[in-house]
């Protein structure tokens, strides 16, 4: 059994001056090196669910914390400053606030320097991750000063730079178009085929999530509502709709056909396994394969 | 923890680091810092731009606002940008690099006066009452006077720039500029955002947390 | 085209084969000479040195234009200070009387003297702001091993600077689509509707300052703490060697200002009653 490295015991967290909890009462393990899909309505917490794991929350925020957050065995608040980040990575939705360089590089090798890695070692890491998010024709340009998927690209290369065991992304494509989006994506399935990341996601975009994640979260109203492994999840398919998530059209209508009694597997994940599913569909209906 | 809403704390609340409460200097105050020198560089070279008298003395110097409320609100981190910013904005307006490092005192004191002013005597930033408006404007004066004396008499007449006879056009310069924008600016500011101010883990009730 | 902190220089121009605390030490050193010098003709030559320095830079001189108003405000200040204002004094040389102002010799001269040792000291901060990006100044800084938290203030002080005019054009844009304009309007208008622009313009740095908090924690920066005393590698100064003619400049500009001293201290060199501009239009005026 994979190696537990987050636990999130009982966890409630009210922001100051407000009356309701943005979380409320969670429970969650996230193993080693999986993939994590965190998704939910907007104010379902998602967002204060990430900043709790990097340290962010209570560090940064002022509130009423109740319950434990455990990265790697230990209580968050516990770290020292500057200490957790080494292990826990965010990428922020919008690129443009994360951004305090003058230039491409100097972004992305500044958390590399907070670690105190040497010169040699930076030039090597950078070499890499500017070849993994193609950015070296980027280097020297001002990161203001290039488009939404690019910026997108440099927030995450930046965190990526100083090799976090744990990445956490919140809404990374929020702000891009749709090529923009599937090269984060693009991005992010190189990172889980090298297998040293665990990576949680918060994603609207449930086509590109859905094929990389090997486990799922639903948020709403700050509760843990649904966690599952992927395909299970979006077996409960009423319990989504009812909650605002709206998976993918082609999961839904196999959905529908499931419920019409037509197909009893589990529903496809993606287009791929969607036409297989409907080529074996058609393939029965017209005698050519098991009859139902 | 004091939970209470930003609305119903007193101004002494406001002041006072409640038991329990921990505050220390963090990343937070480092940005602050960056952001009011930044504020400062756009909003200062406005006024030296617009409406100048010369060798950075303006007939209406919107930086006022930001030295002096982000010090009421920031503390030392405001002062210290209060007196940075200046470089810039003056830089941009073609005052020497040499006569801006000899305005850090009156700028320094611009900024000072008023953040001790409302710690020493709990005036509300949100100037809920008469007593909090008279503080503000008796420390905008008191620390424009300053710094009008200052900066003609010790800078100006110092680098040779000033006769001393028109000394006094740029002592009244400097101090009717002063006032006047902070008139303008300083109290409209701290009563639209300092309620949201007071909220968040920038606000610095000492002078460093 | 590379953006400086006042324009845009060519890719080809030999400013940037100078490391950048060269160019900091001349903008330094440079802008005391007038300090020094009384002498009106001494100081208009330096002019004439910057402005040579910038041609060869490749420094687009039209840059210059924007602060064409400024000299000719500043100019008018300084004579209407030393010469209108120039008070009673029995001592100096009356040239002429207007109504009740009395114009004398000593004031017109102390003006040229003093509008000639501000041009130098703005041409030459010109000539840094236009030939310097603002990472040069970075590295200026981290050379002469000022602290990290200083220069990583200043950058971002910077960026905050542009950020701020962004968002003025973006709320001022948003006002003149909703029918707001100040164009034609009374002063007091004017006044009135830039204290509503300063209003977001604080309000939307307050936010941005959370954000930029969260990205420099979640990047492992710290400013207290053992973390904060993690040697820095200092990449950026990898793209920037001191080479021998820097040093040879550097050497240039220290000795030139010792120089500079001796002259004036030892041989009374750059004194008015040396200046041969001064004594020429003291024989014209006169």
């Amino acid at each position: 059994m994979a190696n537990v490295i987050i636990e999130i015991k009982n966890y409630s967290w009210r922001y100051l001056n407000t009356t309701s909890p943005a979380l409320t009462n969670i429970n969650l393990t996230v193993e080693e090196g999986k993939f994590i899909g965190i998704i939910g309505p907007n104010g379902s917490g998602k967002t204060t669910l990430a900043y709790s794991l990097d340290g962010l929350i209570p560090g940064q925020y002022n509130g009423i914390k109740e319950g434990e957050v455990l990265v790697y065995g230990k209580e968050v608040e516990q770290y020292a400053r500057g200490e957790l980040q080494r292990s826990v990575g965010v990428v922020f939705s919008d690129p443009e606030s994360q951004f305090t360089a003058m230039t491409v590089e100097d972004e992305l090798v500044f958390g590399m320097e907070n670690l105190g890695m040497s010169v040699p070692e930076i030039r090597e890491r950078l070499e890499w991750v500017t070849e993994l998010t193609d950015l070296k024709p980027l280097l020297m340009k001002p990161p203001y000063e290039i488009s939404g998927g690019q910026k997108q690209r440099v927030a995450l290369a930046a965190v990526l730079a100083m090799t976090p065991k744990v990445m956490i992304l919140d809404e990374p494509t929020s702000m891009l178009d749709p090529i923009s989006r599937k090269r984060i994506f693009e991005v992010l399935e190189k990172l889980k085929s090298e297998g040293s990341n665990t990576i949680m996601v918060i994603e609207h975009s449930l086509e590109n999530l859905i094929p990389l994640a090997d486990r799922m979260i639903l948020l709403s109203g700050g509760e843990l509502v649904l966690e599952d492994e992927t395909r299970r999840f979006f077996q409960k398919m009423p319990l989504l709709l009812e909650k605002g998530v709206h998976p993918p059209g082609s999961m839904q209508f196999f959905y529908e056909l499931t419920e019409n009694g037509f197909i009893s597997n589990l529903l496809p994940l993606g287009i791929d396994e969607a036409v297989v599913e409907l080529e074996e569909l058609v393939g029965r209906k017209s005698g050519y394969g098991d009859p139902r | 923890m004091d939970t209470s809403k930003p609305s119903e704390l007193t101004a002494e609340q406001i002041w006072t680091v409640q038991p329990g409460e921990k505050r220390s200097v963090g990343v937070i105050h480092i940005v602050i810092l960056a952001l009011l020198i930044g504020i400062g560089f756009v909003v200062g070279a406005f006024g030296s731009i617009s409406f100048p008298l010369g060798f950075g003395v303006n007939f209406f110097w919107t930086g006022i606002a930001v030295q002096q409320v982000g010090s009421i609100w920031f503390g030392l981190w405001g002062v210290i940008a209060g007196f940075i910013f200046p470089f810039f904005s003056n830089g941009i307006a073609g005052t020497p690099f040499y006569v801006s490092l000899a305005y850090i005192p009156a700028n320094l004191v611009q900024g000072f006066l008023p953040a001790w002013a409302f710690r020493f005597f709990k005036a509300d930033p949100r100037l809920k009452k008469g007593r909090d408006y008279v503080i503000l404007f008796l420390a905008m004066i008191i620390s424009s006077a300053f710094g009008a004396l200052y900066s003609p008499l010790v800078v100006l007449k110092g680098f040779g720039l000033l006769t001393t006879e028109s000394v006094p056009l740029f002592i009244w310069g400097w101090f009717g500029g002063n006032v006047v924008a902070g008139i303008v600016f300083n109290f409209i500011l701290l009563r639209a955002l300092s309620g949201v101010v007071i909220r968040t883990t920038a606000f610095v009730k000492k002078w460093w947390a | 085209m590379n953006k400086t902190m006042l324009g845009y220089v060519p890719t080809e121009s030999p400013i940037y084969e100078v490391h950048p605390f060269v160019k900091l030490f001349f903008l330094l050193i440079v802008s005391l000479y007038p300090m020094f010098i009384a002498a009106p003709e001494w100081n208009a030559l330096l002019m004439v040195i910057i402005f040579i320095l910038m041609w060869f830079s490749r420094v687009d001189l039209r840059t210059m234009r924007i602060y064409i108003p400024m000299f000719i405000s500043m100019g008018s200040i300084i004579f209407i200070s030393y010469v209108l204002f120039g008070g009673n004094h029995p001592e100096y040389v009356l040239l002429a009387r207007v109504f009740v102002i009395n114009i004398y010799w000593e004031r017109i001269r102390d003006a040229i003297v003093v509008y000639f040792r501000i041009l130098p000291m703005i041409v030459t901060m010109v000539f840094f702001l236009t030939t310097s990006r603002e990472r040069d100044v970075i590295v200026a800084m981290r050379s002469i091993k000022v602290p990290f938290v200083v220069t990583y203030v200043f950058a971002m002080a910077l960026r905050s600077a542009g950020m701020v005019l962004e968002d003025f054009h973006i709320v001022r844009e948003a006002e003149q689509a909703r029918g707001f304009d100040t164009i034609g309007k009374s002063l007091a208008y004017k006044i009135r509707k830039y204290v509503m622009y300063m209003i977001p313009l604080f309000a939307l740095s307050l936010r941005r300052s959370e954000e930029f908090t969260n990205a420099l924690v979640a990047r492992g920066y710290a400013f207290t703490g053992e973390v904060s005393r993690v040697k820095r590698a200092d990449y950026l100064l990898t793209h920037y060697s001191f080479k021998p003619h820097d040093l040879v400049l550097t050497v240039l500009v220290g000795v030139s200002f010792v120089t500079l001293l001796f002259f004036k201290y030892g041989l009374g060199y750059f004194n008015l009653d040396t200046s041969i501009f001064i004594n020429w239009l003291f024989r014209i005026i006169s």
